[in-house]
């Protein structure tokens, strides 16, 4: 218990400090008049904006020092009160378009972890199984030609050869279609997301189980006449999985961003399409919210990591 | 806490060991003294796109900027041919020398980032890793903190706040690359700071600044290199990132650019050439600064190189 409250607490601090220097960027760096109120915050001659300006400035408490502003945004962040889109009315808040738009990333990330992780376990274990064969050295070179592919080369290349000349895939996403179609049209995309970090796992357990199949237990296993089978999924498998979670999740950290890229090129309405629109826009309030977000969903991740852990491996509370 | 970071050392060793070997705990094995011809054709090939980039104002190359219409009655783009090595852009211009002078401001972003980056985050990796104590935990979690932060997010938002000139886009991946290199840099630090030479040369009574600069600096700087070599590449395709997003440089082309203004669907449809030639430069130049470095990482054999 004792363990769990340090952990939160060290989470909690971890979240102040990114909130802190985000908003501190947005503060320090950028006119934040100007990041409330967009183009409007620059027209003091029209008695309209000078009046808007104001009527900011007292809801943001633009004159106060820094620290009492942090904290009043803050405690509205928290509230779920992301502010107002630099649209003509501030409709629709932005967190209506947060909950509009994130559901399509959070789908395209799970699709390509469980595509990586379903292919990456198989093949590690079948490539450790007959390491440093010739099979296994194709696969490993494979695997490294993979990894310095960056996602938005591939995601241009497959829309070329999938979506272009075979046509299998759909160019866009249509957000008012059946589920099966929407499915279809997040395939391409994360299958895209989920070959270079399938590679990156591949590399890493196939490294890993090769050391733990010259371990003893492995050897009083197949002298007791477990089979091959049991031995690669039951005794080997399982000590990996500490650093496979572990890479999971800096990959998962790793693929948020990619997922931001590749929605702009196969044009899927997600959190990465809506933070590009938003800075075509300068519409500050929306690219600080995405950005607090994926902080966010970031730290949670590295907590959840850790609990994983501790599950894995009681150890670690201790 | 002590024991979670016991966990997280362990973890980086397996995560980032030599994956391309068997581990072998043999002292008296052999160790692989030569670099291998791989890893020359990947320098070669580094070597040239370098000077291409550097020499490129004056390489008898057409001008990336110049539309020229072939007289043949085609209408551009124009496919690969002798008049244009790597085919032209929808405007008629020389893919060939495009892609030579996005080299120049890939290259530059690339270098300048990692120089960035060995320069704070080596120094407070160097500084945690020999006085310890409390200023270990003050640089520790600055880069915990650092490395908390999505990189792109971070390079979105101060990109999108600031400008996009070359000189914010090198620094901002210049400061994503502080955390992860003070870290390799902070454990190899760690690692000789109690070998006998420095504490003969503390007991001979060197003073902290040349313990630092003259025992630790030199052997913690060889091994990285390999480092630079992967974060170099890094930087390069985080630019391409920053491209798609349309945060990448405003003025002048980058390689990420390049694929970006070939990546919309008709142009792609019609002239695959324009995007992939890029994407294949870039893929070559990626991949050799991995390989180089991978090599050069076992030659050193540092286990906790961690970008």
């Amino acid at each position: 218990m004792r363990y769990w409250l340090t952990r939160l607490g060290a989470a909690i601090l971890l979240l102040l400090a990114v909130s802190m220097l985000t908003f501190g960027a947005m503060n320090i760096l950028g006119d934040p008049l100007f990041n409330i109120l967009g183009p409007v915050a620059r027209d003091t001659s029209n008695p309209r904006s000078v009046e808007l300006i104001e009527q900011a400035k007292a809801q943001y408490h633009l004159d106060d020092p820094l620290p009492i502003r942090y904290v009043l945004w803050l405690s509205d962040f928290v509230r779920g009160d992301f502010g107002v889109q630099f649209s003509e009315d501030g409709q629709p808040p932005v967190a209506d378009l947060i909950t509009e738009r994130a559901p399509r990333t959070l789908a395209l990330l799970i699709m390509a972890q469980v595509m990586a992780i379903a292919v990456a376990i198989p093949w590690a274990l079948w490539s450790a199984s007959r390491a440093n064969s010739t099979a296994d050295k194709v696969s490993t070179v494979g695997a490294f030609l993979v990894i310095a592919i960056p996602e938005f080369a591939l995601a241009v290349i497959f829309s070329y050869i999938f979506g272009i000349r075979l046509g299998w895939f759909p160019l866009t996403y249509t957000a008012d279609t059946s589920l099966g179609e929407r499915f279809h049209a997040l395939l391409l995309p994360a299958i895209t997301l989920a070959i270079p970090i399938c590679a990156v796992y591949q590399r890493l357990l196939r490294t890993d189980l090769i050391t733990t199949l010259q371990e003893d237990f492995i050897l009083t296993a197949r002298a007791k006449g477990v089979s091959r089978r049991s031995i690669l999924f039951r005794h080997a498998l399982r000590p990996s999985m500490f650093s496979f979670v572990t890479i999971v999740a800096i990959t998962s950290g790793a693929l948020i961003g990619g997922a931001l890229v590749v929605e702009n090129i196969f044009i899927i309405p997600g959190l990465g399409r809506a933070i590009v629109e938003a800075i075509l826009r300068e519409d500050f309030p929306v690219v600080l919210t995405i950005v607090m977000i994926v902080a966010l969903a970031f730290v949670l991740l590295n907590l959840i990591v850790d609990m994983i852990y501790s599950i894995i491996d009681p150890r670690v509370r201790r | 806490m002590t024991n979670m970071s016991a966990h997280m050392e362990h973890d980086q060793e397996a995560l980032f060991a030599d994956i391309g070997h068997i581990p072998v705990h043999d002292a008296n094995a052999p160790v692989r003294r030569t670099l291998g011809i791989a890893f020359w054709i990947c320098v070669a090939w580094l070597v040239v796109i370098i000077l291409a980039a550097i020499l490129a104002p004056w390489l008898p190359i057409k001008d990336p900027d110049e539309n020229i219409i072939l007289r043949n009655g085609e209408r551009p783009p124009y496919p690969p041919s002798s008049d244009f090595w790597f085919g032209s852009d929808q405007d008629a211009r020389d893919m060939f020398s495009r892609v030579i002078w996005g080299a120049r401001t890939s290259l530059t972003i690339g270098f300048v980032a990692i120089a960035f980056g060995f320069l704070f985050g080596g120094t407070m990796g160097l500084l945690s890793g020999y006085f310890r104590g409390r200023t270990d935990g003050i640089v520790s979690f600055v880069f915990l903190v650092l490395l908390s932060f999505p990189a792109l997010i971070l390079a979105i938002l101060i990109t999108s706040l600031l400008d996009r000139s070359l000189t914010t886009i090198s620094l901002v991946l210049g400061v994503l690359a502080v955390a992860p290199v003070g870290r390799v840099a902070r454990a190899t630090t760690v690692s000789f700071a109690d070998r006998e030479f420095v504490m003969a040369s503390k007991a001979l009574g060197a003073k902290h600044p040349r313990i630092l600069v003259r025992e630790l600096l030199p052997n913690v700087v060889i091994p990285m290199s390999a480092l630079a070599l992967l974060g170099i590449g890094v930087a390069i395709v985080a630019e391409g990132g920053l491209a798609f997003l349309g945060l990448s440089v405003q003025e002048g082309s980058t390689w990420g650019k390049l694929i970006l203004f070939g990546s919309g669907s008709r142009v792609l449809r019609e002239a695959p050439w324009i995007s992939f030639i890029p994407i294949a430069v870039l893929f070559l130049t990626v991949l050799a600064l991995n390989f180089a470095g991978d090599r050069l990482r076992s030659h050193f054999d540092v286990k906790e190189s961690a970008l």
